[in-house]
């Protein structure tokens, strides 16, 4: 990271304020690698974020311009941000599970639909854990959380057959993937694959919250508890998994520059109309 | 200067593009609806582009985004609509986004009746987000053509102080029609007394000054400057903080830009106020029509009755309350929200009263019977929801 963060990175926010033990850096790194690797320039790149862990954490650690909307409404901004700024600047936003798939989720699904050209970074920790650690939309059936002291009861996003990235895919997205942050190369090739697309993306990268989550719902503080957890509960899209809960990884759907993009089809609307009627 | 016959919804979108509105984002509804759909219709003929929105809080949010890359931006909307504006409201007011808020008031609470004019987000204007820490900057036009020319001064507005500006219409203004003049040339624009500048773009890392200055350009994104801005406290470079004094210096720039440039906002009419009337009458937007035809009526008639009609309602305009007077406030609402003010602003020794409708106008024989009964001491028959004495 030493040499990325100098490139990329605003010195202030190194080291991270996350916890100790925290995912979160690993998913970062990823993001910031795949840019590099794409050969992008500080200028060539938005960065947006949310709040939350993901949000806090990643917001204004870009060198280049960036911003941090509430929650889960960073996708509405990006979509008027989009109309404004020329096609190839890249706008990449990291936020959390809550702002993407809980109440952010409207706002996901449309810019999915509208196929505006953004890469989104959901980083999922299972649940809100900057509050302290409640129940959120991923967290699997039956966990402890401070909000659910009894374990979970309630049904997800990404188990029991269910799985988000088939709603935003029939929502409309154009790219879709998922990786653990532990994962390597082949997450960076994914993230690289959703910049390239000229529309939305998304790619899915649950990650290890030591303090939170693991304190509850692992009974361990120990990194090495919920990292193992995560190992045992990660499989590739199609294999068969653990029977209770997976995080199920690869490229979920690719169609990559397949679909008009929401702001180049706007403009080139907008240019038919003026040719039209002035 | 083309001249035509058309409602202030009409009025209100001729503004925005003769202001240089390049995006519109809104969601239907009633009485603002036809705002978006004249949007729909004249953006793309020059050039900027029309957003239907999935709600309203997306509706803020892609103008913002808009104005956040550098394009001019307003959405509109009724009461309903107004109240989700309080998530990106906050936002906007926060980063100094400039951007024209149109509120079509209708009767409230919640639907009420949708198309029945009311006066009810009088103070929600004034906080129309969480938080406090600010002063916000708003217009109440009260006709078609007055629709158009605020709604030219709210973006000239937004860009000097960078804040979201917000025109507080009704819906007798907003779905009336009456004659209206378009300018078409610069020099028909500056005859009309109306201003126009460019958006412009903020140079260099830092996101404010811990100061009141205006006419700073606001933040614009993609030009690689390193600038940042969020939903937190920001430093003076933008980045979030946790320390309170940022937020003392933040909070002295969102009040004090808008407090100590406040003649630059400030508008009113004032009918017969230099003889010291007895009676003073207080309205805006269309009550205000007919406080001043009942005001001319009653001067006609020998009392000696004035008015002051409220163009710009924040900042409240404190120091237009000169004269030591009995003061009426006609409002449509039954709650009574500008009376208030108007208590807290009226120099000692005057009296103020509150007389509300909601939904339709109040006559002038109404107001003239309440006048004679002020000016009398007389006590008068009224249903009281429509009628109280503070």
């Amino acid at each position: 990271m030493d040499y990325l963060a100098t490139k990329y990175l605003r010195p202030r926010k190194i080291p991270s304020t996350a916890c100790s033990g925290c995912g979160l850096g690993q998913v970062h790194k990823k993001v910031v690698k795949a840019i590099d690797e794409l050969g992008l320039e500080i200028g060539d790149v938005v960065w947006g974020t949310g709040i939350g862990c993901a949000g806090r954490q990643t917001f204004n650690t870009w060198k280049g311009d960036n911003f941090a909307g509430t929650h889960g409404r960073v996708y509405a901004i990006t979509t008027g941000l989009r109309l404004a700024l020329p096609p190839d600047k890249k706008i990449i936003l990291t936020v959390g599970d809550g702002d993407a798939f809980g109440i952010g989720f409207l706002h996901l699904l449309n810019c999915a639909r509208r196929n505006v050209d953004m890469t989104v970074i959901v980083c999922d920790n299972l649940g809100y854990q900057s509050t302290g650690g409640q129940y959120g939309w991923t967290t699997p059936r039956g966990i402890h959380t401070d909000s659910s002291p009894y374990g979970n009861y309630e049904n997800n996003w990404t188990s029991e057959g269910r799985d988000v990235l088939n709603i935003l895919r029939e929502a409309g997205a154009t790219f879709l993937a998922r990786h653990t942050s532990l994962q390597g190369q082949e997450a960076v090739e994914s993230i690289k694959k959703a910049i390239l697309n000229r529309g939305f993306s998304l790619v899915h990268m649950p990650y290890p919250c030591v303090t939170n989550f693991a304190d509850r719902a692992l009974g361990s503080r120990k990194p090495l508890v919920i990292y193992k957890w995560f190992e045992e509960h990660t499989c590739g899209l199609k294999d068969k998994g653990p029977d209770d809960f997976a995080f199920r990884t690869g490229i979920y759907y690719d169609a990559s520059n397949t679909r008009p993009e929401f702001s180049e089809y706007i403009r080139n609307f907008v240019a038919e109309v003026q040719r039209r009627y002035n | 200067m083309r001249k035509t016959l058309d409602t202030g919804n009409a009025a209100i979108t001729e503004g925005a593009i003769i202001a240089g509105c390049k995006l519109f984002a809104g969601y239907p509804i009633t009485p603002a609806t036809e705002i978006a759909e004249n949007m729909s219709r004249r953006l793309p003929q020059i050039g900027g582009y029309y957003v239907q929105a999935e709600d309203e809080l997306t509706a803020l949010h892609v103008c913002i985004g808009g104005s956040l890359g550098g394009l001019k931006a307003m959405t509109a909307t009724s009461g309903p609509g107004f109240i989700l504006y309080a998530d990106p409201m906050g936002w906007a007011l926060g980063s100094e986004i400039p951007l024209v808020v149109v509120n079509a008031q209708r009767v409230g609470p919640v639907s009420g009746i949708t198309g029945a004019p009311g006066q009810g987000e009088f103070y929600l204007s004034r906080y129309p987000t969480q938080g406090g820490n600010y002063e916000t900057i708003v217009l109440a036009p009260n006709s078609v053509q007055e629709a158009f020319s605020t709604t030219v001064e709210a973006f000239y507005l937004a860009e000097r102080f960078r804040m979201p500006v917000i025109i507080l219409a009704d819906q007798l203004v907003t779905d009336g029609w009456e004659s209206l003049s378009i300018p078409e040339t610069p020099e028909e624009i500056e005859a009309m007394g109306l201003k126009v500048i460019p958006r412009r773009i903020k140079e260099g890392p830092e996101f404010y000054p811990a100061t009141d200055e205006i006419d700073i350009p606001p933040v614009v994104l993609g030009h690689n400057t390193g600038a940042a801005c969020s939903d937190w406290t920001p430093t003076p470079e933008g980045y979030d903080t946790e320390e309170v004094d940022f937020q003392h210096k933040h909070a002295y720039r969102l009040i004090y830009k808008v407090r100590n440039h406040k003649d630059l906002i400030t508008r009113y009419e004032s009918y017969f106020v230099d003889d010291n009337p007895e009676l003073v009458l207080v309205a805006y937007g269309s009550p205000s029509r007919v406080v001043i035809s009942a005001v001319k009526q009653a001067r006609e008639q020998g009392l000696k009755v004035g008015a002051l009609r409220l163009i710009s309602l924040w900042p409240f305009p404190d120091e237009i309350f000169k004269v030591q007077a009995k003061y009426l406030s006609v409002e449509l609402n039954y709650d009574g929200q500008l009376v208030r003010e108007i208590q807290r602003a009226v120099p000692k020794g005057s009296e103020v009263h509150f007389f509300g409708k909601c939904g339709e106008l109040p006559t002038v024989a109404e107001l003239e019977e309440l006048m004679q009964a002020l000016l009398t001491g007389k006590e008068i028959q009224a249903r009281n929801w429509e009628w109280e004495a503070w």
